[in-house]
């Protein structure tokens, strides 16, 4: 993937270049959003990482201008104020994720991730597999290595999120958004709670383990 | 001393005293006027009337004789100074008081009786030929010039010192009101120097709106201060919270630094000063987040939130958690048909997460924790309760503060943002938040206003449990 990453902050700036370079992404890092702008309009991202507020042209600007222009690339916005409204504002100026600092390096990574528009198994699949896993969309049912797995209704839209996104870590709050769809803020562990439970049926009984804790970000589904 | 007298001067009362006293000279003058006018305008008729009288007397007399005995036997009873009787008898002769004589100054009349021999004066006179004479009679309008005088008088008596009377009120009215002003412009100046305890005090014997003024003004100054003195404390108490995190990291980094230190150790300190570094981070977006519900702006994104499939939410993303703490959670959802309040879903969400994580670390093992969305008196209620230690009655109300911990809690992990943040959002929510006694245990209800009532119900921040812990 091809990423633009606006930080004026250079300390900032550089340890989120390196991080994704690291993970094998081409990254380009500006730190002023007139610099932004011909870049994002010179040259093809997947998805730009733009902190609101940076010199010249600030980030929401940037944003708006880009979209003026007919410049679809997805894009993650990075700030340091509070969420509860700026998120709001974030998104409506055309932003399609939000990141409070300071944030893990795991959660940015994972939304950049979760932007970059791959295809998420589609709709109208009929089953989902994994490994020896299948997951049958119709009969709303779950089998392992041919033995049956008896989920809860909620487990089985946490195992079918985490399917449908193969090979993708899927952050804490991601999956609270999408399976719960409520946005807040857990001081305790009550993503990992029903992580190990969902463990307990699909992976304990089995050799391998299917979903994998990533350090410091989130949940995958090894493909 | 002039600079104060302009002062009063221009102060309003004594303007408005001015203003008054000249309407006061203006009306009275004119009232004066029309009277004096009508007055001597009667007097003027009845004189004439009275001289028409006197004349209809003497035509009454049978002969020029007669009317000369008549005319002689009044005059000698008639002072000339008041009234003229003069009779040129068909012989020339005359009879009367007093002569009138005409010269190129005009009419004249000398007395008969010798003395003062020329009246001065005004007279009305009528002349009538009588058997073959004249007769002249002269009313005397010293009266009616009199008049004048005695209207001036009363002008002068009753004017000069309602003017005086109104004046010196006026400017007493404006030196006490100016003492008041000053007053209210004294306690404004301390307060913009900086000192936040003045206040106008006691305003006994002020004009009512005035007065009015100074309470507006001291309530406002009230509430000023108030909110400086939270703000201190908070931001003291920010300091204060975030000192140890920070010279524990400091520490860390310092051992860190340690030349000789195997990778395990430094891994493990690595990650220590990273948890207090998320910690204090924690702290500033709790803050952060309660100035922000503070500002009220949320409340332009509310929408209809269905309080028992919310509790139904939070506690089937809370059920393994309490299973895992050994506790027990139980979720009602009554009433005749959904609580549904005007809101944000996400921020009342988090009121309940916060209440719930609070219940699994403070109620300690085999608490039950129960969540329940319903009515109370008709109202649509949330409610988290627990089977914990609960919170002592006196601190109920300061562990809404920010960052106030219970001392047994220092403890356990939380920023002592969590119940600041319920108090905030609930605020803004235009809801009641009551922490009680749960006997044992602590049991936290909100309670909305009516759907479709715009009106806040004013926040009860000391309600009476029965108990408590």
């Amino acid at each position: 993937m091809k990423l633009l990453v606006v930080e004026d902050d250079e300390t900032t700036g550089s340890y989120i270049a390196r991080g994704l370079r690291e993970e094998g992404q081409t990254v380009d890092l500006v730190t002023s959003g007139r610099d932004a702008l011909i870049q994002a309009t010179s040259s093809s991202y997947d998805v730009l990482v733009v902190d609101r507020m940076v010199p010249e042209i600030d980030g929401m600007t940037l944003v708006k201008t880009l979209r003026g222009a007919g410049n679809q690339t997805p894009v993650l916005f990075l700030t340091a104020l509070g969420q509860v409204e700026d998120r709001i504002d974030g998104l409506n100026a055309g932003g399609d994720d939000y990141l409070v600092k300071p944030f893990a390096f795991g959660e940015l990574s994972a939304r950049i991730a979760a932007l970059a528009r791959r295809p998420v198994a589609l709709e109208r699949e009929t089953s989902l597999t994994a490994g020896d896993m299948r997951m049958d969309l119709i009969s709303r049912k779950v089998t392992r290595a041919g033995q049956d797995i008896d989920l809860l209704p909620r487990e089985f839209a946490l195992l079918e999120h985490l399917l449908r996104r193969k090979g993708r870590v899927q952050t804490r709050t991601m999956l609270l958004e999408a399976v719960w769809d409520i946005s807040f803020d857990p001081m305790t562990n009550v993503v990992e709670t029903h992580i190990s439970r969902l463990r307990a049926k699909v992976d304990k009984p089995f050799e391998t383990e299917l979903i994998v804790t990533v350090r410091g970000a989130g949940y995958r589904i090894e493909e | 001393m002039s600079g104060r007298v302009s002062r009063l001067a221009r102060s309003m009362p004594f303007r408005l005293a001015l203003g008054l006293v000249a309407l006061f000279s203006v009306v009275s003058l004119l009232s004066l006027a029309a009277s004096y006018f009508v007055t001597q305008r009667s007097f003027d008729q009845t004189m004439r009337a009275d001289l028409r009288q006197d004349m209809a007397g003497f035509r009454a007399a049978p002969s020029a004789g007669a009317l000369a005995t008549l005319v002689e036997a009044e005059a000698r009873e008639t002072d000339p100074e008041r009234l003229v009787l003069s009779y040129i008898a068909p012989n020339r002769r005359h009879f009367g008081n007093a002569v009138i004589g005409r010269d190129e100054d005009g009419y004249h009349i000398v007395s008969a009786s010798g003395g003062n021999p020329k009246i001065k004066g005004r007279y009305l006179a009528l002349t009538a030929s009588l058997f073959g004479g004249q007769l002249t009679i002269a009313r005397s309008r010293d009266e009616i010039d009199a008049l004048g005088d005695v209207f001036t008088n009363i002008l002068v008596l009753s004017l000069i010192p309602t003017i005086l009377i109104a004046l010196s009120g006026g400017l007493y009215l404006a030196r006490r009101s100016a003492r008041h002003v000053g007053q209210i412009g004294r306690t404004l100046d301390e307060l913009t120097g900086g000192n936040l305890g003045a206040r106008v005090g006691s305003t006994q014997g002020w004009s009512p709106d005035i007065v009015d003024i100074g309470q507006k003004l001291d309530e406002m100054a009230r509430a000023q201060e108030a909110s400086v003195t939270a703000m201190r404390q908070v931001s003291s108490d920010i300091a204060h919270d975030l000192k140890t995190p920070i010279q524990r990291v400091s520490v860390y980094l310092d051992e860190m630094s340690r030349k000789d230190l195997p990778q395990p150790e430094a891994n493990e300190l690595l990650g220590k000063a990273k948890a207090e570094l998320g910690g204090i981070a924690s702290v500033f977006r709790g803050l952060l987040q309660i100035s922000q519900i503070e500002t009220g702006s949320p409340r332009s994104r509310f929408s209809d939130v269905d309080l028992g499939a919310l509790v139904q939410t939070f506690c089937e993303i809370y059920e393994p958690a309490v299973g895992e703490a050994s506790q027990s959670l139980t979720c009602t959802v009554d009433g005749p048909e959904p609580a549904v309040v005007r809101g944000d879903r996400d921020l009342l969400g988090q009121v309940l997460a916060n209440l719930i994580e609070n219940a699994l670390r403070h109620a300690g093992p085999g608490a039950r924790i129960e969540i329940s969305a319903g009515y109370v008196d008709g109202r649509p209620s949330l409610s988290v309760s627990d089977t914990g230690p609960g919170i002592p009655a006196a601190e109920r109300d300061l562990v809404l503060r920010r960052l106030y911990r219970l001392d047994r809690s220092r403890t356990t992990p939380g920023n002592g943002l969590g119940l600041s943040l319920v108090a905030s959002v609930i605020a803004l929510h235009d809801a009641e938040l009551a922490l009680l006694g749960n006997d044992p245990g602590l049991r936290v209800e909100i309670t909305f206003a009516l759907p479709g009532r715009g009106d806040a119900v004013p926040p009860e921040q000391t309600p009476q449990g029965p108990g408590g812990a």
